[in-house]
């Protein structure tokens, strides 16, 4: 908007007319100004092609610059199913239960309190709505010794109760149930009015009138949950101590300090292929979500 | 107006009392989390901090503030904060800048703007650990950024820096930090366009059009209008920014291990104290290094609401 402000005064076009050079100059302007972008958009997308290569390639061809894997062979991704510890197919089963979890637990959570936070009348309301913001501003690492305490006191860093113990620190967000308070308080009240009258209690209200309504702030905050908790690290890096249940993240950076595999590059880059499709399928259909989620909360790091 | 009757007047309080029961209950998960995993932790954390503490039987000895002496004397310490600080001021400025370039690019009617907005964007879905593995396999002696670099015959122009044709950029001491601050700005430089293009657009048209007709170019419009008018949009990315970059672990731990290796050159504030509390066990020692890191990143806040004024009213 910008340049097109500065450039399409009225007189623009009369100006180009009498001055074909400066016309020319400007076509050129544009080709290079759209070679620098295609350039720097190449520049997001070779490491990724550049993993999924590597990870068809043998590890003595994984260093040479080849963009066809020469042999091609799944031997990298054979190796990543079975010889890994956990294998590939574990850790993604791990990412997933916890990811699916969280992300449930933020949408039924977050839309109840976000939906109270935005129309009810209670005593304590302001109070309680600057404690979930003031969750925002305190960083993990200053409750990292806390929480693990509490949760190893609960028992909940040994066996398959890992998953519960990360499941329950990342159950809410406060980002979730702020941006679905917005948006809620963003739906007319004469809505949600009709329905009370008509007899229907808080919950009732809550359940069949505004949660319908509020489609795509549940699959914002869906999608911000989900790709958040399988991406995470730190708190699967603290609870997760057997390697059974390790998810993608935290197997990947045990497997790089582990002798030997650190540099197994195939059946590294089958492992991060992994790690990264189920989000980039999310990216390709859902991309509005994306954008407009991170617009909203601004909150995560 | 006739008085309400005292039934009328007992209904309405009755509905109000249903509606603050329903509330509550429709908050209490939540609140209860918060309070006990949040709010409760920083009081825990205090405590904590004043004891040696041990991981099976809790606290051992009374030590009061000692455990934040022993901090400030720490060298490793003080390097944890020279290479956060270091990070900080680099990674902020360069990231900030990348972002609003890309945002205003994409914020013009040009062609394929979605997909360039879409494009910019990709490399922040990947998770911190994916893409760091991949940086490593990037740049690494054999790797991608290296044998581009010698195809392309740039090799002598390394050499004036002193780099080697197979230099170990994230393996040396003298790269490592630098090499994670390129690989952090590759990835953030996404988010911080779409921080931008949201303040971007709500600049109005008008005073684009009062520019133009004062026949200002697209630099001078650029430097004179949209730079100040970008302001809130500053204070925000720059805050966001930097209680993230303060907050640097996930690379630093990825690439460099629990040490912070090679020679603490990757060692962060969080990676020290994850270091105290999972390397050392000294949980008292982590709980009083998690108490300064919040100081250190509260200060931080308070000196940029201080550098660009009050912050906006959202």
């Amino acid at each position: 908007m910008i340049g097109r402000a500065a450039t399409s005064n009225r007189k623009g076009g009369a100006v180009a007319a009498e001055l074909p050079v400066g016309d020319r100059g400007a076509i050129w302007r544009r080709r290079i100004a759209y070679a620098i972008l295609i350039g720097y958009a190449l520049l997001m997308f070779v490491p990724f092609a550049w993993s999924v290569i590597t990870s068809f390639k043998t590890l003595p061809d994984s260093v040479r610059l080849t963009i066809i894997p020469q042999p091609f062979t799944l031997g990298g991704w054979e190796y990543a199913f079975t010889n890994l510890t956990p294998p590939l197919p574990r850790l993604f089963f791990n990412s997933a239960i916890i990811a699916v979890v969280v992300t449930i637990t933020n949408l039924v959570f977050g839309s109840m309190a976000g939906y109270a936070f935005a129309r009810l009348r209670f005593r304590g309301r302001e109070v309680l709505f600057l404690i979930v913001l003031a969750t925002l501003m305190i960083p993990d690492q200053l409750r990292l010794i806390p929480v693990y305490l509490l949760l190893n006191f609960l028992g909940l860093t040994k066996g398959v109760l890992q998953y519960a113990g990360v499941m329950l620190i990342l159950a809410v967000s406060g980002t979730s149930i702020f941006l679905l308070r917005q948006y809620f308080l963003s739906i007319p009240r004469e809505i949600e009015e009709a329905a009370r009258m008509d007899g229907a209690g808080f919950f009732r209200t809550f359940w069949q009138v505004m949660l319908p309504l509020a489609g795509p702030a549940l699959a914002a905050v869906a999608i911000l949950q989900f790709q958040g908790t399988w991406n995470g690290y730190f708190w699967p890096l603290i609870i997760l101590q057997d390697q059974d249940q390790y998810t993608l993240p935290v197997g990947l950076s045990q497997f790089r300090l582990a002798g030997g595999m650190g540099t197994n590059w195939p059946p590294l880059m089958a492992t991060v292929v992994m790690a990264t499709i189920p989000i980039l399928i999310l990216y390709l259909f859902f991309q509005r979500y994306f954008v407009e989620g991170i617009a909203a909360s601004g909150v995560k790091g | 107006m006739a008085a309400p009757t005292a039934r009328a007047r007992s209904s309405i309080r009755l509905e109000r009392r249903s509606e603050a029961i329903a509330a509550y209950a429709l908050i209490a998960v939540p609140m209860i989390l918060f309070l006990v995993l949040n709010i409760g932790s920083i009081f825990y954390a205090l405590f904590i901090s004043l004891w040696k503490w041990n991981v099976r039987s809790g606290p051992v000895d009374f030590k009061g503030l000692e455990n934040y002496g022993t901090l400030l004397g720490d060298p490793i310490f003080l390097r944890a904060i020279q290479n956060s600080v270091y990070y900080t001021l680099v990674w902020v400025p360069l990231t900030m800048v990348i972002g609003l370039s890309l945002a205003v690019i994409v914020n013009q009617k040009i062609r394929g703007r979605t997909f360039f907005r879409a494009a910019f964007y990709f490399p922040a879905i990947a998770s911190s650990a994916a893409i760091t593995i991949l940086w490593i396999f990037i740049v690494s002696p054999d790797g991608l950024f290296n044998t581009v670099r010698g195809a392309m015959g740039l090799n002598p122009l390394f050499e004036l820096f002193g780099f080697g044709p197979n230099k170990n950029w994230i393996g040396d001491q003298d790269t490592a930090l630098n090499s994670v601050i390129i690989l952090n700005a590759w990835t953030t430089s996404g988010t911080f366009m779409l921080f931008y293009l949201a303040s971007l657009q709500s600049i109005g048209n008008q005073v684009y059009e009062a520019a133009a007709i004062d026949g200002a170019t697209a630099w001078q419009t650029f430097r004179h209008v949209t730079l100040p008018l970008l302001r809130p949009g500053h204070y925000f990315v720059a805050t966001v920014a930097v209680i993230g970059a303060l907050q640097l672990f996930d690379q630093a731990a990825i690439a460099g291990g629990i040490a912070g290796d090679p020679n603490n050159a990757l060692m962060t504030m969080v990676l020290y104290l994850y270091n105290a509390a999972f390397s050392r066990f000294d949980f008292g020692y982590a709980a009083a290094v998690g108490i300064a890191l919040f100081v250190v990143i509260f200060g931080a806040t308070l000196v940029q609401r201080r550098l660009f004024g009050q912050a906006p009213s959202w």
